[in-house]
């Protein structure tokens, strides 16, 4: 099979990929940075029990292979009585898992912040939760925006997920529809290619937009 | 020293028999010290004195093993929110200036303001210039810290501090950070405000600077209070050994 017999036979499902592959990437994106601040915000608050958790959360996710995740979620769930679409469970898991790694690079970023930042937010008399949110966590993620980079780029490949589970040909991605037009036609290692090309430049885009963020919110000291 | 004041007139800043220890050293020796409203007094001594120590305990930046340190008569709680709002009425002012560095100047200003004494930021942003305006950094306000001179980040630090109207302030070698030729305009600062009655507590090497500023002087040496002093006792006949020492010590390379 010619690529431009590829592209015209299954050209519309590849840009259909490509869509679900970037709206998975987002929605997960921004539900692991959303828990990844959470825990973060948990690992060090002033409540042992809290800081526990938020440690063995991040250990969890963090050691946890996606397939191993998405069987547990897929089969283990049901008996205990949760029911969740295929589509959820790969969510579930492309956010947990890449939460633990915000988290990291979160903790990370909290060790570059001199700390005289802290004294003095401490002297000025705000509270833990006011240092947090208006000096500490600022300060982390100006100082993270490239690992958080590669974040974003790390959970795209992790929604790859989504190509083991049965979906509906419109709810496929970039991976799953590969195993689609395999499973069809000959598409052979040229469909691989069409997949991976579309990958690189997902990667390529984020990292520009993640280069140029750095740039403009890097902390000058 | 407490029968000077007035009865009834609650000290601002009391320590009393304030202990502590980094493991073994013993680092605040039995420290008892008051400060009434209005005064100015000056720390200094020797380098690992314990002087920088006294002056962070005051706000519980940090912890003492015992004994017991009241502001405006009330004893320091150990923690949370109570603590903070003791700490919103001490100013302090750091060697490294502490500028949070990811605000413009104006933002750190009106950052506590707003959040801790829940001014509306309209107010609080015209208190802030008017405070830089005072300390002359107001062409400054949009800039980032960092592209700000040391002289300048001290002075606009100063004007942090002042915005949350501070019962005292404490200033922790204020000096010490900055290139030879911003120590006049930061000291200039510090100056105004002890004219103008601000109850302070400085530690610094600034010599001149303290004997001119200071209503008592507290000698330091291996955390204890060695001497404590009207400035011109002290800089003229101090009366023990190690402060003689000492003041020998500072006073060499001017010598020669």
């Amino acid at each position: 099979m010619s690529l431009s017999a590829l592209l015209s036979q299954y050209g519309d499902l590849y840009l259909q990929a490509l869509l679900n592959t970037w709206r998975l990437t987002a929605l997960c994106y921004v539900g692991a940075f959303a828990i990844g601040i959470v825990v973060t915000v948990l690992r060090v608050c002033p409540v042992k029990p809290l800081r526990v958790f938020g440690d063995f959360f991040v250990q969890v996710f963090r050691n946890i292979p996606g397939a191993a995740m998405l069987i547990i979620l897929v089969y283990a769930l049901p008996r205990l009585k949760i029911m969740l679409s295929y589509e959820m469970c790969v969510i579930v898991a492309s956010v947990l898992i890449p939460s633990a790694f915000c988290s990291e690079h979160l903790m990370s970023g909290m060790n570059t912040i001199h700390p005289g930042q802290i004294e003095a937010a401490r002297a000025l008399g705000l509270t833990f939760s006011q240092m947090i949110a208006r000096v500490v966590i600022p300060q982390a993620l100006r100082s993270t925006v490239l690992p958080m980079t590669s974040l974003a780029v790390g959970t795209m490949l992790t929604t790859a997920l989504a190509s083991q589970v049965p979906l509906r040909p419109n709810q496929l991605e970039l991976t799953g529809v590969v195993n689609y037009i395999n499973s069809r036609a000959v598409g052979g290692v040229l469909a691989f290619a069409v997949s991976a090309v579309l990958y690189v430049s997902t990667a390529l885009l984020i990292g520009w937009i993640g280069a140029t963020i750095d740039r403009k919110v890097r902390i000058l000291r | 020293m407490t029968q000077r004041y007035p009865a009834g007139d609650v000290p601002v800043i009391e320590l009393k028999n304030v202990n502590k220890h980094y493991g073994d050293l013993h680092v605040l020796k039995d420290i008892s010290l008051s400060v009434r409203k209005g005064e100015v007094v000056v720390i200094i001594g020797p380098s690992g004195s314990g002087k920088s120590t006294l002056c962070r305990t005051i706000n519980r930046l940090e912890t003492i093993d015992s004994g017991q340190i009241l502001i405006e008569g009330v004893p320091l709680p150990e923690e949370g929110r109570r603590l903070a709002e003791l700490r919103s009425r001490i100013g302090m002012v750091f060697q490294s200036f502490n500028l949070f560095a990811h605000m413009s100047v104006l933002d750190n200003m009106i950052l506590a303001p707003v959040s801790v004494l829940k001014k509306s930021r309209r107010e609080a942003r015209e208190e802030a210039m008017r405070l830089l305006e005072r300390v002359g950094v107001a062409d400054q306000a949009k800039k980032l810290p960092a592209q700000l001179s040391g002289g300048q980040q001290q002075r606009a630090a100063i004007a942090r501090a002042l915005a949350m109207r501070p019962r005292a302030m404490l200033f922790d070698e204020p000096t010490s950070a900055l290139d030879p030729e911003m120590i006049g305009e930061v000291l200039n600062v510090i100056t105004e405000l002890a004219q103008e009655g601000m109850t302070m507590v400085i530690v610094t090497h600034e010599m001149n600077f303290a004997r001119r500023v200071s209503d008592r002087v507290i000698f330091m040496d291996g955390g204890m209070i060695v001497e404590e002093n009207t400035p011109e006792a002290f800089f003229s006949h101090p009366s023990s050994q190690r402060a003689v020492d000492f003041l020998q010590s500072i006073r060499t390379p001017e010598a020669l």
